[in-house]
């Protein structure tokens, strides 16, 4: 199987999966209640339409949405306008999300593998059977390798908190989610500065500095929108980046840096703010510790070493820090968001950090600000049993220096399962993630997969992940759903509350995650701790915010209108030292470098690219990408090359080409573009779709199979852009 | 109710080209895959010199001398004398394509599902219920304003007064659009000249009158509105408010 | 609310900091048993409503918790903790301490 997944996919049908006929057959094929109401083309509105709040589920911003209804069928949805940290707004994607409510390949029933996994021959279930089936796999996979011994995953979604909550109750540990893809990293490195993960205020900057963020692109509320805002009332932007993004293209000034060489840039501005004065002395006499550390660290990183390293020149780092330094405080680097990127990548956000400390933008207006009191509660209460028998701990344990207990690392978890090392793992759940389309080497998710007595997967529609499973469950999309509430942070934006209430009656025999949650923990006798309605639930999360309810139901939002700037006046910082720390005094217990300390990265041969992904504002990631008004944007992916290396190759613009990596190969259409640089390809997440039962099956290719699965050593995130492939002009 | 002269006002450089506008019709339209009712010139940019970069975002341009409604051989494309827009009507509309070549803009195509011609018309059914067209309120940086020129406390009649804007347009075929861009309008060069019906133009010629007359009853059902549209002025001036030029090409 | 308690606390470790002989426990205890041990033996009195303040592991910092337990046989509520084990006691602070409010991992929820 897993050799396999690396053929060709393309439409010209090179990758049979045998079986995918019989699947079509029990899926059912297409439904005439999937074709959206009011079919008169060019008429979406009647009168007496209902306008109902939702909260989109594109992606992991979570804008509030106002749902048009007529006849029970959602015709548009819309912006909230009172919906302040979205600045009133909804993009393509929020926009497609109509399309995902009547997407012709949504799961109708529960399904069982029959076939080999993998192989796509599938056996319709009612409910109860499949639950039946479930919790006896549950009970004995507890039993025979102890409740740690199957592992739980779960998307950014309203309801993953119930599958947490599950996962404690049955006794494991071993819980997933999509944060060790994305951005432990970066929050590792900002938790170990300030004690806590900045919100930047974005609207009021007045200087930007983005490296490793493509925030034009990449939505992020509000900070996309508001760097627009901040830009027209004078803000500058300048960007970094070895892609020519919209990004960069919409920024002041550009800079194609050299792949890893961001700590590089950043330690050298380090030099310059302290060398010339330029940083904040009061507040950083004040408020941090390890000036005289981080003086002495930054001496040798001048401009013109940074510049050999990144090919940024110098003048423009001694520039960029005397800008800095002139717009302080209201001047940062912003702190971005994916930080996946290599095996030093909690350091290289480290030296992000400590610049900000520099800037003391800190707490301050147009910095990074501290979180902000919502006032949202944990819900009902979890009485966590402990099972005498468990392991001391998570299977991934130990193997990055200070992971986090919750989210642990995909990578490490993968790799410990792979050894049965501390103990096996055979179980597992996956609810509205899919690691086989986002998790770097791809062929190792599948070997995880094999090596499972029992493999679950829920979701709207057959995903890559699901494709693998043994027992398929359909979940209700998110406009039929009831949902808890949920706490955001806008910095000036807002401290809000959203929550989701169904706009529609569910299709088929689609459930929420939160009823086969607890429809497994009665037949586990882990009842009492589902003992509630998602209501109930929610009207615990709300108990101390009086009139919270009543303001979601009239303007689909609750606004605290907490304090925003000077959060932390009179309190300390959650540090060793209490203070934002320059030197990290626990990182110097523990071995590791107190500051960032640049070492000089591997490069690729002469033959071969640094591969980089990334997404654009069409694509969230793989759950977006069969959707069938976004695919009209990107019907595929390509790989972006520059001119100079493919001429060398003799790659002409829309070639088909092998793209290989030790961790698998794909074969994709070239892209020859000056829009990277000649070291650098690059690809689009969310293509090379494996299921036969997605739309985007047969288009493009797939990050994960040819992404070499390296990890960040102190948080334990992926290191996707350790990545080196070799490009050819070959048939498959 | 007097008449309205709707328009937009386009802050071009704030545009992202995130697409967010053009989904956003897309579904509040049912316009059929493949076809756009809106567009985002400049988009996906090949490495430029000079920065920012700025992205052009528009749609049928609702002009006041509309090359569109004089290749239209039926009348079913007319000017709404009561809102200022550019309708079709599509009982009307035998799908003869004249007016797609007509379109400097090319914001006309064929709507494959219905067999007539197709075009932004200000999301006339949201108006019709109280909301914005679907572009301007899904727009995440507001670029997009949208409102009655006629009203001067309206958001773009004050922007227009209080704002140098440009409007784009093609130098052979001048067609008065009421889509005004704020500042830097970003790329110029991509409208084209109309092509004008040889063949039918004898026959509209002599159909013309009676045509109008037919829609001006039937497809708006009210005789005060054909009253008005005889006695305006066909090439009624833009309500003018600040300093406009043409940006043109060609 | 926390603020408050964990103001009582810190009055509690001065007013007992002088008395204390070091046990010197060391944090290397079952961390999760001790949450579900804390659960037991301390929630009962330290919640919301009960008769002792509220209580978190981020109610202190990890220095304050390690005083605290520096010899927690003279804490004011020791005569009720009944017969804690002192591996129990161990697998408790290490819940504590590791997930104090500056710990790598502070505690997200009670």
């Amino acid at each position: 199987m897993t050799s396999s997944l690396d053929q060709k996919i393309s439409r010209r049908g090179f990758f049979k999966l045998t079986g995918a006929a019989t699947a079509a057959a029990a899926l059912g094929g297409s439904d005439s209640a999937l074709k959206p109401g009011a079919a008169q083309a060019g008429t979406r509105l009647k009168p007496g339409f209902e306008s109902k709040y939702t909260v989109c589920d594109m992606c992991f911003n979570k804008c509030s949405a106002i749902a048009r209804v007529v006849d029970g069928k959602v015709q548009k949805l819309d912006p909230n306008p009172k919906f302040l940290k979205s600045r009133g707004m909804l993009c393509a994607k929020g926009n497609a999300g109509v399309r995902q409510q009547y997407d012709p390949d949504r799961l109708k029933y529960p399904l069982l593998r029959v076939g080999a996994r993998g192989e796509g021959k599938w056996k319709r279930l009612g409910w109860d059977e499949a639950l039946d089936l479930a919790a006896e796999k549950m009970k004995a996979i507890g039993e025979k390798y102890t409740r740690c011994g199957f592992m739980f995953m779960a998307g950014a979604d309203m309801q993953s908190t119930f599958i947490h909550r599950f996962a404690k109750a049955y006794g494991s540990y071993n819980t997933l989610s999509h944060e060790s893809q994305c951005l432990i990293a970066g929050t590792r490195a900002f938790l170990d500065t300030f004690g806590e993960v900045p919100i930047p205020d974005m609207l009021y900057a007045k200087y930007c500095l983005m490296m490793g963020a493509n925030r034009f692109e990449a939505l992020v509320t509000p900070d996309s929108i508001d760097m627009m805002t901040a830009m027209k009332q004078g803000m500058k932007l300048v960007v970094m980046d070895p892609r020519y993004t919209k990004t960069a293209a919409k920024a002041h000034e550009y800079y194609p840096i050299k792949p890893h060489s961001d700590m590089a840039v950043m330690l050298a501005i380090a030099h310059v703010l302290i060398k010339e004065g330029l940083y904040d002395r009061e507040f950083v006499a004040e408020k941090t510790y390890g000036l005289e550390q981080l003086a002495k660290h930054v001496e040798p990183y001048t401009p013109e070493w940074a510049a050999t390293e990144s090919e940024v020149p110098a003048e423009v780092i001694v520039k960029i820090a005397r800008e800095l330094g002139a717009a302080k405080p209201a001047a940062m680097i912003y702190p971005g968001r994916r930080s996946s990127n290599y095996r030093d990548s909690t350091q290289v956000r480290r030296a992000f950090a400590i610049v900000n400390a520099l800037l003391g933008n800190w707490d301050r207006p147009g910095g990074l600000t501290a979180a902000r009191m919502v006032g949202l509660g944990g819900g009902v209460p979890l009485e966590e049993p402990f099972y005498e028998n468990n392991p001391a701990d998570r299977v991934d344990a130990g193997r990055a220096t200070l992971m986090f207990p919750e989210e642990g690392s995909f990578k490490l978890a993968r790799d410990a399962v792979l050894e049965a090392n501390p103990y096996p793992v055979k179980g597992f759940f996956c609810y509205h993630s899919n690691p086989m389309q986002t998790v770097a080497n791809r062929a190792k998710t599948a070997r995880m997969f094999d090596q499972m007595e029992f493999v679950m997967v829920m979701d709207v529609a057959m995903s890559d992940t699901a494709w693998m499973a043994d027992l398929v469950l359909p979940s209700q999309y998110y406009l039929e759903r009831l949902d808890p509430c949920s706490a955001q942070q806008g910095s000036s934006a807002c401290a809000c509350v959203v929550m989701r209430d169904p706009v529609v009656k569910p299709m088929f025999e689609a459930k929420p995650v939160f009823w086969v949650m607890r429809q497994l923990a009665n037949r586990l006798e882990l009842g009492e701790h589902f003992n509630f309605s998602v209501e109930e639930f929610r009207n615990a999360q709300l108990k101390d915010l009086p009139g919270a309810l009543e303001a979601l139901q009239k303007d689909g939002v609750y606004y605290n209108p907490s304090k925003l700037y000077g959060v932390y006046e009179g309190r300390i910082y959650k540090t060793k030292s209490q203070k934002i720390e320059l030197f990290n005094q626990r990182y110097a217990d523990m071995g590791l470098d107190p500051m960032p300390v640049y070492r000089k990265p591997a490069q690729p041969e002469a033959d071969q690219f640094r591969l980089v992904v990334g997404r654009n504002a069409v694509v969230t990631q793989s759950s977006s990408t069969s959707n069938s008004l976004l695919m009209e944007f990107q019907p595929t992916n390509h790989l972006w090359i520059n001119p100079a290396a493919a001429k060398g190759l003799g790659i002409e613009d829309g070639d088909w080409v092998k793209v290989a990596s030790p961790a698998g190969k794909q074969w994709i259409q070239a892209k020859v573009t000056d829009m990277t640089r000649p070291d650098t390809v690059y690809m689009e997440t969310g293509f090379g779709v494996l299921s036969p039962q997605l739309a985007a099956h047969g288009r493009g290719a797939c990050i994960a199979q040819v992404l070499v699965d390296d990890f960040d050593q102190i948080s334990g995130n992926m290191a996707m852009h350790e990545t080196f492939v070799t490009v050819s002009k070959e048939a498959a | 109710m007097a008449n309205q002269k709707l328009a937009m006002v386009i802050d071009a450089p704030t545009c992202l080209d995130c697409k967010g506008c053009l989904a956003a019709c897309k579904v509040a339209n049912n316009v059929p895959d493949g076809k756009w009712r809106n567009w985002i010139k400049g988009a996906d940019p090949e490495r430029r010199a000079s920065s920012p970069v700025v992205f052009q975002p528009g749609n049928c341009m609702q002009c006041d001398k509309p090359t569109c409604v004089e290749a239209c051989p039926t009348g079913a494309t007319y000017k709404n004398q009561a809102d200022g827009t550019v309708v079709i009507n599509r009982t009307l509309c035998i799908g003869c394509g004249q007016c797609l070549a007509a379109c400097p803009y090319g914001a006309r195509f064929k709507n494959t599902d219905l067999g007539v011609a197709d075009k932004c018309d200000f999301c006339a059914e949201r108006r019709k219920f109280g909301l914005e067209p679907a572009c301007v309120s899904t727009c995440p940086t507001k670029s997009r304003k949208f409102g009655d020129l006629n009203d001067a406390n309206s958001e773009v009649a004050k922007l227009l007064k209080a704002n140098r804007a440009v409007r784009v347009a093609n130098e052979q075929t001048r067609t008065d659009p009421n889509i005004y861009y704020l500042g830097e309008p970003g790329p110029t060069n991509w409208t084209v000249q109309a092509r004008m019906p040889e063949a039918f133009d004898f026959w509209r010629r002599l159909a013309d009158p009676v045509v109008k007359a037919v829609v001006g009853l039937s497809g708006l059902g009210v005789l005060a509105m054909l009253g008005k549209q005889l006695a305006m002025p066909k090439d009624a001036p833009p309500a003018d408010g600040g300093a406009h030029e043409e940006a043109g090409h060609e | 609310m926390l603020k408050r308690s964990a103001a009582m606390v810190l009055a509690l470790i001065i007013v007992f900091s002088g008395l204390g002989m070091a046990l010197a426990l060391e944090a290397d205890g079952n961390s999760r048993k001790g949450k579900y041990l804390f659960r037991k033996s301390c929630r009962g009195c330290h919640a919301e409503g009960q008769q002792a303040k509220d209580m978190s592991p981020v109610d202190m910092t990890q220095a304050q918790w390690k005083q605290l337990f520096s010899d927690y046989k003279k804490l004011p509520c020791y005569d009720k903790w009944g017969n804690v084990p002192e591996k129990d006691v161990k697998d408790i602070y290490s819940y504590l301490y590791g997930h104090a409010k500056d710990s790598p991992s502070p505690a997200k929820c009670k």
